[in-house]
Formats: C-alpha cells, structure tokens, sequence
C-alpha cells in the first residue's frame, strides 16, 4: 500500500544538520593536479639572487614571482567571475562585465590624473586620494550594474540581450570620454603606496595586495551567499523564479541586486588594475566577459540557475590562468593556449554534468522500496 | 486468424519505475489484447500516465520487461516505439508550435526529393490524416495558433500519421469541448475496425464505459485488476481506484464556532475568468470551492493573491480594504497561497526542504539582513516534527521528498509566515492515498486552530467532507453557497454541470450536460 519509501527517522535525525559535502573538492583536485604536473614537468630556472648575488637554481613554476604574477593575474577576473556568478544563480547572465570594466577604470583614470603629479589636483593629500579613486571606481560600476539590473527588470528584456547593448554602450562611453587616449600619470600614493605596494621575500618582489583584495571578495561573496537574506534569495530566484513569485519574494529587487553586485565585481577589478599598471584606455578589459563567465561556469555555476558558489568561482578563474601560465612554462606555442582553454572549459562543464546526474542516480536509488 | 489473436498485442511484465522521491510503478503485469479498447483507470499518481509513457518509449522501465505482438522491446526513444507501431497521444507532450500543422503531423517522416521538402505531398498527408482524426483545421496553419482542443486533435493525427498499431491515449478529452470528445469516440471506433489496439488512459468514470471493453485498474503504482467492462460497475470501480469505500468523516472543526470576519470579496471580477464573486470566509472555517476545470475556481485564487492585474471589486482582509497587487502584498495581508501547481509554483524543488519552509518568512528570521541560524533551525525543526514531514533530513532537496511531503512543505512555508488566510488549491493532486488523509487531518486541523481556509477541489469527496460551506462555480460565476447538510455530492454535481433542475444519471463528474 505505502508506496513511498518514507522511513521513520528518529526527530534529532531529521533536524541533524549534518555538514553538506564540500562542493568545491573536485575543483580543488584538479587545480592541486595540474600545480603538481607543472612543478614536475615545468623544469627549473636559473636565477641571481638580488641581494647575495648568488645564482640559484628554482622551479620555473613553484617560484614566489610566478605565483605572484599567477595570483596578480587572477585577482582581475576571480573578482569579476565571483560577481558574474550571482547573476548566473539567478539564471541570468552578465555579458557587459568586460565594458564596465573599462568604464569605471577610465573614470577611475581620469579622476587620478586630475590628482597626478602633473595635474590640476596635485598635492591633494593621500587620505582624499585613495578613497576617492576607490568611490569612483566602485560607484562607476555598481552604477552600470544597477542600470543592467534595471533595463532587465523594467524593460523585460532576456539579459542576454540586454547586456550585450549595454557591453556596447559603455565601452562607448568609455571611449567618448577618453577621446581614446590612455590616461596615466596617477599619484603614487594610489598605485606604489596602495595597490602596488611592494614587500621583499627571499629576494623576490612581491605584491600581495591584489592576492589580499580577491580572497577578501571571495570570502565575503561567500559568506552573503550562505548567510543573507538576499544570498538565500538569490538561489531562489534562480532555482525557481515562479516559485519565489508566489513565495512573496521581491523578485525584481533580487535581479536588481544581482546585476549591480556584477557591476560592483568589476569595478574592483578595474581599481586594482588601475593600481597595478598605472594607466587606462578605452580598449581595458575587451573580451574579458567571456573568459569571466568561462571561469564562473569551470567553478561549477549552472547557466541554468540556482547553483553556482563563489569560492568555485575562485577556483575556476585560478585554474584558468594556472594553464595559461603552464603553456608559458611548458613552451607551448603561445597560438594553441585558446584551443586548450576551450577544451577545458568544455570538459569542466561534462565532469560537473556526469557528477549530477551520479548524484540523481544515488537519489533514485534512495527511493527504492 | 483466431492463433494470432491470442498473442496480446501489449504485455507488460513485471515493470517497474522510480523517480526521485517516488515509486511510480510497482512490478505492473497484464496484457492488452489486439483490438481492443482497453481503459487505463486510477487516480491523480496511481501510475496510468507513467505505464503509457514507458510504453511509448519515453521513461525506461528500471525493472521488468515489454511485449509487444510477443516480442520482447526495449524503447529508447518514442522513434523506437513507433517503428514498433506504439504512438502516444498525450496532453504534455507539445508539438513545435512554432511549425505548421501539417508539418507537425509528419514531423517524424517528412517527404522530400533529394532534401527538399514536397510540400504539395505533405498537405496532402496531413489533410488526410486530419480527416481521419475528425478535425477541421487549415494544414497551412501555425500550430501555436489553434486552440487546445483543436491541437489535441493534430496530435491524434500525428499518431495517425506514424502507422501505429498500437495508440496509447492519455487524457485525451481533457481539453476537447463536449462536440469534439463525441466525435473521439467515433474516431475510437473507426481505428478499432481497422485493426488498431488502443490503451486509452483516464479516470473519467463515463468515457470508459463508453468506449472501453477491458480496464485495468491501477492504485499507488500497482496493478489492481484488469477485468472486462461488463462485469464491473461504477460503484465497484470507484471503490478499487480509492482502494476503501468513500467514508463520510467529520472534521472536528465543525463543532467550533467561527470567528470574526477574515477575508470578504464583493463584486470581485477579472474580464473572460470570473464575474461578480461575494462570498466570506470567518476565521475557523474551510469554504469549499467545487467546479469543473475551467469554471474560474483557480483564477480566484490568483486574483485574491494579486496575480491578476485585472481584477476588480473588493477585497476586505480582516475588516479592512486592501488592495493586493503582488503576491507579496498578499502575503504581508497573511494570505497564503498552496498552488495547484506545487512543482512549477509551490516549491524550490533544487533548494533544501527546510530553506523551502522558511522562505517567505525570511525577513522575521534575520537581523540586518542576516539569516539568524538557530531560529532558523528552530522553526524548520518545528515544522518538520508538527507536519509530520518524512525526508531523510532537512537538508535533501525538496525534489526528493514525495508529493504528499512536498505539499507539507508548501503549508508549512505559509504557516512559518503565521498566514491566517490560506487559499489551498487542489491541496491533494497528485499525493498518495495514506498522505492524502494526513492532510485532509491537518487541514481540519488548521480550521480549527483558527485559520480561515479556502479550498479549492476537484475531487469532490473532498470538498464536501471538509468544508464548513461549500460554492459552486460555473462559467465563471458563483452559482450557489451551500451550508454543508444541504450540500450532498447531487445537489453539488447538479450545479457544476448547470442542469438546472434535471437529475443527472450515474456519478460521472462530467456529465451528459455540457457547461454552455
């Protein structure tokens, strides 16, 4: 007669909240495997130590400045990727990502040449500086976001669409406003003093304040994804908007949050840019919305909606850049790094796909009689 | 002749199917003999449409084997089936609206020279297939564009059309108008002569008569009985579906007396749904809505719950006019609302059972924006041990749970939000029967802990076992209130079939009358 599998479980079963399995296991493997491949197989280096002048012998890829450059290199689009997977939760995707990017760091570029050592604003002291530069960038681009969340909103718009006239749209503006000229010449304070701030080890010059910024947005990423209303919300949304509709969810004003939570993603990345290389063009960050959902979508978010972590993010974008960085290291010819970063990606996308379907399988199976 | 006719043209042997959370099929055994019209009954998840399915290839059976015309089968795909001669006319299973009829109905075989489409034969085609089906629509025309009814018919056709032996029918009445459906039992009787076997899936009590010789009879995802039509009678087959004989039970919330006034509508209407609704709900009371599909009954319920932007009329909530023009306004008036659709409205099905209970109440449960874990904890715990939720944990996804816990989880979502309203909308589709009674128990329940309790039903049993006042809709109007002595399953059939003063025959719930 009871033809569903319901065993009588003892209550402090039922509400054991027994620890979820760790999600991001698998993509920690894979990074932890190609770390050790390209240690083994990267071979080795010969190097003068700058203070004795020794010349030692260090592996090409496990060496402090490579890895600096590693996590330098992926702070810009980690950071992005983290905020792009929020809107992915929600089953919406961000294409503009790459020409916020560039928007808040010309605005971010133009108010720091204006304070430069060459222009209208010099000597203007540090503490307005920094936070000022900082506001700009960040304004800028939790502005674009806004504006992305609202056009999908209001104008019910698939946000495919939408963002991709809004890619174009800013990259204009950016252009307009530069009159497509980099700008340079920023105040030290903000780029030697702050972003590029330097500290020696073992000889080696390394800049851990990208490295420190992108675990910081990952943390907190992932500390509001499991812990906030919105972050609940947010999965929700994604996991079943017509279900949230009628759970009385403000629908809207998650997407809203979602899309500027994106945009504000960029424009971190774009300071820290501006920080590091000193200089700005209306060209910055073409192309980065791609790279930037590939490595949300390696880290395991859904483009279908209601999954996707921040920490997978991280790791995507990290395993990105770490074959990136193995083709320079293995002297692969430089034109076959895009063949393999799409095969990866592509292969990510199958492992995540047959975990599923092994884990429905297992639910399945759970209901057998 | 006679050897062959006794090789079944369909044996299921020993078949078994499992869903996440669910048992759909039992280890199923009968047979279907050549030429027969053989009904298919049971109720909302006994199983019908799943066995249909697997026969036309579309679910793999997990266990035991297919027969067809004696040999052994193993459908991939519904292409393997029709290669074998099996075709399925179901109601889900849309065609692509966005091509025209005729290249719908040869969709799997389109004739072409060397690539290139003949058009001339495929109207061709499909024109004669339409004739066959009974329908009268332009081949040319796109398929999105017709009505239900009109698009089941093509269906037909496109079954037709694939040379079936073997036509498995699931629900095919349930959107074709009274003209129609007579024209389907004609259709029934014409494939019948030539040759064709036809599985025809329902539970509509009067169609099998009609149309059937042999039924089988399926309950909770095992096979009952399969017996001759003429050795059986309605009572009979009522009794095997339900697997009890309906008992007449009487809700403790009876004896109580009602509160105050919690949610009055006054001329509530919505253009082309529903027209110059009154009725109110006092707090302690279950009001039943009966009415066939299509008479406005959910339509109300999305109107109170501010999904229709076009409703007018009042609404009082608890003494005061309020104006609901979201869900969320609804829900901040403490109306909640269980959908009939529980998989597509009701549920997160991907997110955890205990973050589905606490949904909507999450702003009551944080600090600052802040989900405050323990009280959390505290009220999922709560519910869990009041609702009497069966689930391996908290924690396992809601898509797992089976459906009469899925639909906890939906009440508990509202009862976390402390809603005194609830409009519960077909509260027991597709549960099973020992759930089905675990709710109808906390419904009672909840009307008399002082909820006000719309129930929406089709199932008549239901509605007049429960409710302290039931309303009977049809066409979109309110056609009667009756106190629950006066409502009797007659009085109510009577007036959701809207003839007026006649008696009807038999307990069909569609009946003979057609709604105008």
């Amino acid at each position: 007669m009871a033809i569903e599998p319901e065993p009588v479980v003892p209550l402090k079963h039922v509400v054991g909240f027994k620890r979820p399995r760790f999600k991001e296991s698998g993509l920690m493997g894979v990074l932890l495997a190609l770390g050790l491949f390209l240690s083994i197989f990267g071979g080795s280096l010969q190097v003068t130590n700058r203070d004795t002048s020794e010349v030692v012998k260090v592996n090409k890829f496990m060496r402090a400045d490579n890895l600096d450059k590693l996590a330098k290199n992926t702070s810009f689009f980690a950071i992005m990727a983290v905020g792009a997977t929020f809107v992915i939760i929600t089953g919406g995707i961000d294409l503009s990502v790459g020409a916020v990017y560039c928007l808040a760091a010309v605005c971010g570029a133009m108010f720091l040449n204006r304070f430069g050592p060459h222009g209208a604003g010099a000597g203007a002291p540090a503490i307005l500086v920094v936070p000022g530069a900082i506001l700009v960038c960040l304004g800028a681009g939790a502005l674009c976001g806004f504006i992305n969340g609202l056009g999908v909103v209001c104008l019910r718009v698939h946000s495919f669409v939408i963002t991709l006239g809004t890619m174009a749209i800013y990259r204009g503006i950016a252009f307009v406003m530069t009159k497509a000229q980099a700008y340079t010449d920023f105040p030290p304070q903000f780029t030697d003093g702050f972003v590029r701030r330097e500290i020696n080890w073992h000889g080696a010059s390394l800049y851990p304040v990208p490295l420190a910024i992108m675990i910081g947005v990952t943390v907190f990423a992932w500390w509001y994804l499991k812990h906030s209303v919105t972050g609940r919300q947010i999965f929700a949304v994604g996991g079943n908007e017509q279900a949230s509709l009628f759970s009385g969810l403000p629908v809207n004003w998650v997407k809203v949050k979602v899309y500027t939570f994106s945009g504000l993603a960029a424009g971190i990345a774009a300071m820290i840019m501006l920080g590091y290389y000193g200089s700005a063009s209306s060209d910055a960050g073409k192309g980065y919305e791609l790279d930037v959902i590939a490595a949300a979508v390696v880290g395991g978010a859904s483009l279908a909606g209601g999954r996707g972590t921040a920490l997978g993010a991280l790791l995507g974008a990290l395993i990105i850049q770490v074959i990136n960085n193995g083709i320079i290291i293995l002297n692969i010819d430089q034109n076959y790094s895009q063949i393999i970063i799409g095969a990866v990606i592509v292969l990510a996308v199958l492992l995540d796909r047959i975990n599923n379907t092994l884990r429905e399988r297992r639910m399945t199976r759970a209901a057998r009689p | 002749m006679s050897a062959e006719t006794s090789i079944p043209a369909v044996g299921f042997r020993g078949i078994s199917k499992r869903f996440p959370g669910t048992v759909a099929l039992n280890d199923v055994s009968f047979d279907v003999m050549p030429g027969a019209c053989h009904g298919i009954m049971g109720e909302n998840g006994a199983g019908k449409s799943t066995l249909g399915k697997i026969l036309a290839g579309i679910h793999r059976p997990d266990e035991g084997s297919l027969l067809v015309e004696g040999v052994k089968r193993h459908f991939h795909s519904p292409l393997d089936a029709q290669r074998a001669g099996v075709a399925i006319v179901h109601q889900e299973l849309s065609f692509c609206p966005n091509l025209s009829v005729a290249e719908n109905i040869c969709l799997s075989h389109l004739p072409s020279h060397g690539g290139r489409l003949d058009w001339p034969k495929l109207h061709e085609r499909a024109r004669f297939y339409l004739e066959q089906a009974g329908a009268e629509c332009d081949v040319q025309e796109e398929l999105g564009r017709l009505s239900t009814g009109q698009t089941q018919l093509v269906q037909i056709a496109a079954a037709l059309a694939t040379g079936a032996k073997i036509l498995v029918m699931d629900e095919p009445t349930s959107s074709l108008s009274a003209m129609e459906a007579q024209g389907l039992v004609g259709l029934i009787a014409r494939l019948r002569r030539n040759g064709a076997t036809i599985l025809y899936v329902s539970h509509r009590m009067d169609e099998i008569f009609r149309l059937c010789d042999v039924v089988t009879v399926m309950r909770d995802g095992q096979h009952v009985v399969t017996m001759p039509l003429a050795q059986t009678n309605e009572a009979e087959l009522v009794r095997l579906m339900i697997g009890r004989s309906w008992q007449k039970m009487f809700p403790e919330h009876i004896d109580r007396a009602a509160g105050p006034e919690r949610l009055r509508l006054e001329k509530f209407s919505s253009p082309g749904k529903f027209h110059d609704i009154n009725f109110s709900i006092r707090s302690g009371e279950v009001l039943g809505v009966a009415g066939l599909v299509g008479s406005g009954r959910s339509e109300i319920a999305l109107g109170i719950f501010g999904l229709d932007p076009k409703v007018s009329g009042r609404v009082v909530v608890d003494g005061a006019e309020a104006h609901p023009r979201s869900p969320r306004d609804a829900m901040k008036l403490g109306i909640g609302l269980v959908s009939e659709d529980r998989k597509g409205q009701g549920l997160v099905l991907g997110m955890e059972c205990g973050e589905n209970i606490t949904l909507s109440s999450l702003d009551r449960l944080s600090r600052g924006g802040v989900i405050r874990g323990s009280s959390e904890r505290g009220v999922i715990a709560n519910f869990f041990e009041k609702l009497h939720v069966k689930a391996a944990s908290s924690q396992v996804p809601a898509q797992t749970l089976s459906g009469g816990n899925q639909q906890k989880l939906v009440l508990a979502k509202w009862l976390a939000r402390e809603s005194r309203v609830l409009i519960l909308d077909e509260p027991t589709r597709g549960v099973d029967i020992g759930a089905k009674g675990e709710i109808h128990r906390l419904i009672d329940e909840l009307a008399a802990a002082g909820h006000a309790i719309l129930m929406i039903s089709s199932e008549l049993p239901e509605v007049l076992n429960l409710s302290t006042r039931v309303i009977v809709m049809r066409g979109g109007r309110l056609v009667a209130e009756l106190a629950r002595a006066e409502a009797t399953a007659e009085v109510v059939l009577k007036w959701m079939a809207g003839c007026g003063g006649e008696t009807l025959s038999g307990s069909g719930q569609s009946a003979g009358c057609a709604p105008s």
